[in-house]
């Protein structure tokens, strides 16, 4: 996965912003959840900012936390709406 | 409610309904029959472990079936207890044990028949185990007055010590009286969503009234609730009847757009406290569940869970610019009052006091913080919240604080707290915590730290290394998100860090 792709980087946009740190863009394997940097209201608000963001509706029952732990599954997990 | 009405009704459910479900959390339950006879016998233990003298007894958990229990067997016994729950980490449970002279700690072990007993018979011994056979019921119920604490809730205090809400048998009483004219329960048919911790005061409105009703507690999990999936098969299993939560939690529900009536269909009151409600997610709800009443409430735990409410509809809403807390409770009254302690005239802003049966006898061993806080008005105890309001036509708005406490997510959280503890960190040199506000409410915390020794390059390892410090001794809820190194403050006229410009370097 490249991250300059247009999906990544808009992902990693709004991870910036949700998580206030640089650090999601240069660690993708960064544990979202055990670094604290993201919470329930957290992983809300990403789900509204990529669903802004991507045009995409994602509904958070689909969303297994354990599958969102790191940016880089959220860039997959992206990639892989955009393109279905 | 007289005496110990509340728990003659729980355990009167024992036998009327011995093999309803009390309590559901993570997959494991306890019937009433169950409730009844687990508490008795463990009440039994506390009464040979402790003497009469309605100490407190601590109770750690998350949501298991055994804290309920132990929160029965405690008052059987004559004890007051602390609801706390496992997201303290050591060093403040620690504080608190100290604090409150509690001898005995219980927690469940896991196992659902048994409730171990970590007991220590003086303060400085350290904590043994010892297994409890729960079969032993015969025991005699100690008598209760109604001034006698019941529960003790901690939050947080502004040097950093965290202080203990002592709420009386006849402080409960008094508020489920009017929580049972308020919103009339069927027997037998109810479920309870227990959404926030027991450790927080809002869990008493709804495991108390489920209990009183012979209902079903349902609780969710921190882990439920912070996996979106798994957060909605619950809610959606539930059969809720009662959803009382914060307003955070119902906004985090609603991301879901197909989240409503149809999820959730014997739902019946939805309850709203703890934090400011904005008029969007109010008609959020309003639209999403149709024909279900929607109550907006207010109170300090320091007046026992809640002390004003008001049924929300469209009508209302469009009547003022701010969701209205409610009017003052039946039995109670809630003044607004400038600084002199004189009433301000309709309409005007000033602080809210509260009057009532319902308030506190006040802080546990802190008596200088009690008179500072309480007094009395008439013969009835009153209760300085230090919050800023307004009463029109009688209905309450809450206007903000005028100290440095704020309502994150409904947790009540001193900034100077977080900042005593942050100082206290190794490699700290000083430290201000502000939060940041989105729709005027706080949204996350941001900590400006000066440390003594600034990284070159990696400022993300120290904000890891800080927060991992800190989370030893603050909960998760109080941990600060984002981390600004700086190598100094702006300072005020007097010499202090000027948070007024520290949140402007924030936007």
């Amino acid at each position: 996965m490249s991250v300059t792709s247009t999906t990544a980087s808009k992902v990693l946009d709004v991870l910036v912003r949700i998580t206030g740190t640089d650090e999601v863009r240069r660690n993708l394997d960064l544990p979202l959840f055990d670094t604290g940097l993201l919470d329930s209201l957290g992983v809300a608000e990403l789900i509204i900012g990529l669903s802004d963001t991507l045009g995409i509706e994602i509904a958070p029952s689909e969303v297994e936390r354990d599958l969102w732990s790191t940016p880089r599954q959220i860039i997959a997990y992206a990639e892989e709406r955009i393109k279905a | 409610m007289d005496g110990l009405e509340l728990i003659e009704r729980i355990d009167r459910w024992g036998t009327l309904a011995p093999t309803a479900i009390a309590h559901e959390s993570d997959g494991r339950a306890i019937t009433y029959q169950e409730l009844k006879t687990h508490s008795d016998a463990l009440a039994g233990c506390l009464l040979d472990e402790l003497p009469d003298d309605r100490s407190p007894v601590m109770v750690l958990g998350h949501k298991e079936p055994e804290l309920v229990v132990a929160y029965l067997a405690c008052i059987k016994a004559g004890h007051p207890y602390i609801p706390l729950d496992t997201a303290l980490p050591a060093q403040r449970l620690e504080i608190i044990r100290a604090s409150s002279g509690a001898r005995l700690t219980l927690s469940p072990q896991g196992v659902h028949e048994r409730i171990t007993l970590h007991a220590s018979a003086r303060p400085s011994e350290t904590p043994h185990e010892g297994a409890t056979q729960m079969e032993n019921g015969s025991f005699e119920r100690v008598a209760y007055k109604p001034e006698d604490p019941f529960y003790v809730i901690y939050t947080s205090g502004s040097t950093g010590t965290p202080k203990g809400v002592v709420i009386s048998l006849g402080n409960l009483n008094s508020f489920l009286d009017w929580m049972l004219v308020e919103h009339p329960l069927v027997e037998q048919d109810e479920v309870f969503l227990g959404i926030v911790p027991f450790s927080f005061d809002v869990s008493i409105m709804d495991l108390y009234l489920c209990l009183y009703a012979g209902g079903t507690h349902r609780s969710l999990t921190r882990d439920e609730i912070g996996d979106p999936a798994r957060l909605h098969r619950a809610l959606a299993r539930s059969g809720a009847t009662a959803w009382i939560s914060t307003p955070s939690f119902a906004r985090l529900c609603l991301v879901e757009r197909g989240f409503g009536a149809g999820t959730i269909p014997n739902l019946r009151r939805i309850v709203l406290a703890g934090e400011v409600l904005s008029h969007e997610l109010a008609s959020e709800l309003l639209d999403r569940f149709p024909g279900v009443p929607l109550w907006n409430a207010y109170g300090p735990t320091e007046a026992t869970v809640l002390s004003t409410s008001v049924q929300l509809d469209r009508e209302l809403l469009g009547r003022y610019p701010d969701v209205p807390i409610g009017f003052p409770r039946p039995g109670g009254s809630v003044l607004v009052m400038d600084e002199n302690g004189q009433p301000v005239a309709e309409g005007e802003r000033g602080e809210l006091v509260i009057v009532g049966p319902h308030v506190s006898p006040g802080y546990l061993n802190r008596p200088d913080l009690t008179s500072q806080a309480f007094f009395t008005l008439g013969n009835q105890r009153a209760y300085h919240t230090g919050d800023w309001g307004r009463a029109l036509g009688g209905l309450l708005f809450f206007e903000g604080r005028h100290d440095d406490l704020i309502k994150l997510h409904g947790y009540r959280i001193e900034l100077g707290d977080v900042e005593a503890h942050l100082k206290a960190l190794p490699g700290v040199q000083d430290a201000v915590v502000l939060p940041t506000w989105r729709d005027g409410q706080p949204e996350r915390l941001v900590a400006f730290i000066i440390l003594s020794e600034r990284p070159v390059r990696d400022d993300f390892q120290a904000t890891l290394n800080l927060r991992r410090h800190l989370s030893e001794r603050l909960p998760g809820y109080m941990l600060p998100q984002l981390y600004r190194f700086v190598d100094t403050f702006p300072l005020t006229v007097n010499g202090k860090a000027d948070r007024k410009k520290l949140a402007e370097m924030l936007t």
